[in-house]
């Protein structure tokens, strides 16, 4: 098992290595010319000059991924051009909100993912399996933003049950950072009532952003059931008088959850990569808008961590979930 | 058992914050705070930095110029400075400054500040420098005792005072405690202030919102007696609908950004103001007078003919208004031209002089991806050269790749839909976008060259007397449209809707389409 982790921790550094590769030669290929941007529609040549020379773009590209790879190393991502502040920083307060939105959102699919793909395979073809293959082609027909929209338009704004948007209300005090997820925070610190705020904060765009991951794990665990339920072992188990709960719960969902939980891995990632939607529909200040508005001004540094760290986060997610593979299932266990 | 208890504490908690009143006026501290929402994140808030109208707007309010700008039409009027004369070469200004003016930490505000911070953002060379740097070097601004400052300029500059109202006075003891690296204290002021304004930083929450407390000692008073206002909070709401839902709500006061569509709507709640009134920002096609088609003026005029104008009205729902001239209203000096208009017979009697006299041709129109009123005036552009048998391609591009193309006469499309907001009344603002020197700037996209042009901006704009540079600025507008070196368009309205309790709220074309002046408001429920 250690032999595994350790050469799978090899590969992602190959593999972040490539990544940085190539969106540093996207990131630098791609017309637009941040040192103008940074200094603004009326700046002079010579303003535009002194700020390209000052962050290093006049020089040559080959030059600039070395600097920058040295610079990754001693853990420095580097400067915003357009804020003027390290991206380190940046990011430091804008992913704990994008990680604390995803598990929240990932939380909502599998609670409720799982046990509506049990249903719909035990209730293969009546009502509950029709209606609940409604629901799962609506999370994937159903655009996020639109829903988003929705949702804010008639749970907030109509029935006034949950705030428009934010972290925290307006005036509402932010607790001590520990994790920069505030509703952890919160509840590290014994402050419910902010914990309780921060998860209403929550509702909507993490409902929003689940809708997708929802009906993929709807859908897949489903599918697997289905096909467990029809296998050999679990004849013979009803044949040996044993409760449909037990058979189902334990014998059948046992086996079946091994895709869905390679499901939830990926959909981990695509989450924390995709949600700039959600983020700009509820003013969730994540990483997702912070990418965006950096790709929007060219701002380099800030698009080469967020790929980076996100590219990251997606290979450590796959790689706990082979490790998940491992523990559940003992013949791959055996195999490594 | 703890599980339970923590779990009974969420749900109360929970309970606690759905039966929450949606929203009325906020207090804190038993002062009311407004909060302003608005779509653009304050990059830093240096007024020696490159600014934008979300920079801008928290450096007003945090900071004080020698003059400000305000009203309509807009006016430059004292501020720090009480008074100021000029030498009659034009060369010298000398400004007296308010004895009892004072920086928020207590600092008395004096002539030596003010030349440390116009120093400070000459050698910074960022931000506003690009307004004075060519006539203005830095060991030319003195201190002649604590409260008079003499600016001596290299040559005779009229639009000199225009831009003073964005040069920002920074406390130097404060900055200089927070230099590191040289850096002019940058880093330290990007996210703290040092300044005389009538507001302080209270909070910058990057990405999240700004919060800016009202100093009640401020040396200048406000314009209304109303202690209890508290602050001002600018709060980061991305989308124009839930901008909407904000001001609906309560949860914002005020909201910068409206789509008209989105005006009209909240304008019909009768505890909303809206106001909607026309800025100094034009919109325009610029035609690339370098490029391998529309260096042909007769084609320009064709195309130009051809254009139905009635759409840059249409597509704002009648929230802008056409230009009648190549300067906005607001602009001094402005005049009334003859302006091109739909004509189908004129348009085809240019085009038959032109090189293309059949058409035969397929143009470029470049515009803002995602801004659907620069695809829909494309798409009437489209329609109506049609009709002169001419193609138009649409592309739809980032604005930064925009900037990168617009950056050379090479590269630039032949058509480019463009926003321009000059930063100053002055004529020259306007005028020198049709100079050499704006070429390589999105808005010189045009790259018009012309030497009667080029010779009339150069010396109006070192005339002193107004009545001398008046009629050529007036001969500079009609120039500039005999070479429609663009589609001249309209006039976009400045929109914002806020409550009825939000008071105070001044309008001034000089400030950009989304910036607000926040120093008048205050809220009286």
């Amino acid at each position: 098992m250690q032999r595994l982790i350790l050469k799978r921790l090899g590969l992602m550094v190959v593999m972040l290595l490539g990544l940085a590769v190539i969106t540093f030669t996207v990131a630098n290929i791609a017309p637009g010319d941040p040192a103008r941007l940074a200094a603004g529609p009326d700046a002079s040549p010579d303003m535009v000059e002194k700020i390209r020379v000052e962050r290093g773009f006049d020089r040559a590209l080959p030059v600039r991924f070395g600097l920058y790879l040295g610079q990754l190393a001693q853990g420095d991502l580097g400067t915003s051009v357009y804020t003027g502040r390290p991206v380190a920083q940046d990011i430091a307060v804008f992913l704990p909100a994008t990680i604390e939105l995803v598990l929240f959102s990932i939380l909502i699919a599998v609670v409720l993912g799982v046990p509506f793909g049990v249903l719909a395979a035990v209730w293969q073809n009546h009502l509950p399996d029709h209606a609940i293959r409604f629901l799962s082609v609506s999370g994937v027909a159903l655009p996020m933003f639109w829903l988003g929209l929705m949702l804010q338009w008639y749970l907030s704004l109509e029935l006034g049950l949950f705030p428009l948007g934010g972290r925290l209300g307006t005036f509402d005090d932010v607790p001590t950072t520990i994790t920069g997820m505030i509703s952890i925070d919160a509840l590290l610190v014994g402050d419910l009532a902010t914990a309780g705020t921060a998860l209403m904060h929550m509702v909507l765009p993490a409902t929003a952003l689940s809708f997708p991951a929802l009906a993929a794990i709807i859908r897949v665990n489903r599918a697997e059931m289905l096909e467990v339920l029809g296998r050999d072992y679990v004849v013979n188990a009803r044949a040996q008088g044993i409760g449909p709960f037990r058979i189902i719960a334990i014998y059948a969902l046992k086996n079946a959850i091994l895709p869905t939980l390679a499901m939830i891995g990926l959909r981990f990632g695509w989450m924390l990569g995709g949600t700039v939607l959600v983020e700009s529909v509820f003013d969730f200040p994540g990483i997702g808008l912070y990418a965006a508005k950096a790709a929007i001004s060219s701002d380099f540094e800030p698009i080469m961590a967020v790929t980076l760290i996100l590219g990251a986060a997606f290979m450590l997610t796959n790689l706990l979930i082979d490790l998940m593979y491992a523990l559940l299932d003992p013949r791959v266990r055996n195999q490594i | 058992m703890k599980f339970w208890k923590i779990t009974s504490a969420l749900a109360l908690s929970l309970g606690v914050a759905l039966s929450a009143p949606a929203g009325a006026v906020e207090k804190r501290d038993g002062k009311f705070w407004m909060v302003l929402g608005g779509r653009q994140p304050v990059s830093h808030v240096d007024p020696g930095q490159a600014y934008d109208y979300a920079v801008r707007m928290m450096t007003q309010a945090l900071y004080d110029g020698l003059v400000k700008y305000s009203g309509d039409p807009p006016k430059v009027e004292p501020w720090l400075a009480t008074d100021w004369t000029t030498s009659d070469d034009g060369l010298v200004w000398t400004f007296n400054l308010a004895p009892e003016a004072r920086f928020n930490n207590g600092d008395p505000v004096t002539a030596d500040a003010v030349v440390y911070s116009y120093q400070r953002v000459l050698k910074l060379n960022e931000g506003a420098a690009w307004m004075l740097s060519d006539v203005l070097s830095a060991e030319n601004i003195k201190a002649l005792d604590e409260h008079t400052v003499e600016f001596t300029l290299d040559r005779p500059y009229a639009p000199f005072l225009s831009f003073l109202p964005w040069w920002f006075i920074v406390n130097p003891a404060e900055v200089e405690t927070h230099v590191t690296d040289e850096d002019y204290g940058k880093a330290w002021l990007s996210e703290n202030a040092a300044g005389s304004g009538p507001y302080t930083l209270e909070k910058f929450d990057q990405g999240t919102a700004y919060w800016l407390k009202r100093n009640p000692d401020y040396w200048k008073g406000f314009p209304y007696d109303d202690e209890k206002m508290g602050g001002v909070i600018y709060r980061l709401i991305r989308e124009t609908s839930s901008q909407r839902a904000a001001l609906l709500s309560g949860e914002a006061d005020m909201v910068t950004d409206l789509t008209p569509e989105e005006l009209e709507i909240v304008g019909q709640r009768p505890d909303i103001n809206v106001s909607s009134t026309p800025a100094l920002t034009s919109f325009g096609i610029k035609m690339n007078t370098q490029g391998q088609y529309m260096s042909d003026i007769n084609l320009r005029k064709a195309v130009a003919y051809a254009f139905d104008y009635e759409t840059f009205v249409q597509v704002y729902n009648g929230n802008a208004t056409l230009q009648t001239s190549a300067f906005t209203d607001a602009i001094k000096g402005k005049v009334d031209i003859d302006m091109p208009r739909k004509d189908m017979e004129k348009a085809r009697e240019y085009l038959s002089k032109s090189q293309w006299p059949d058409g035969g041709i397929t143009l470029e129109y470049v515009y803002v991806q995602g801004l659907e009123q620069q695809r829909q005036m494309g798409l009437a552009l489209l329609n109506s050269l049609r009709e002169l048998n001419i193609e138009l391609e649409m592309t739809p591009l980032t604005w930064p790749n925009m900037v990168a193309r617009a950056a050379d006469a090479g590269e630039s499309p032949d058509l480019m839909s463009i926003f321009t907001t000059p930063v100053s009344t002055d004529p020259d603002a306007v005028a020198v976008q049709y100079h050499p020197s704006s070429q390589g700037k999105y808005y010189g996209s045009h790259f018009l060259e012309d030497d009667e042009l080029i010779e009339m901006i150069e010396k109006a704009r070192k005339l002193s007397d107004w009545d001398e540079r008046a009629p050529i600025y007036a001969e500079i507008q009609q120039r500039i449209v005999d070479l429609q070196p663009e589609i001249f368009g309209m006039m976009r309205q400045r929109m914002f809707a806020y409550k009825t309790y939000v008071k105070g709220y001044e309008d001034s074309p000089i400030r950009m389409t989304s910036e607000v002046d926040i120093y008048p408001l205050y809220i009286q429920p």
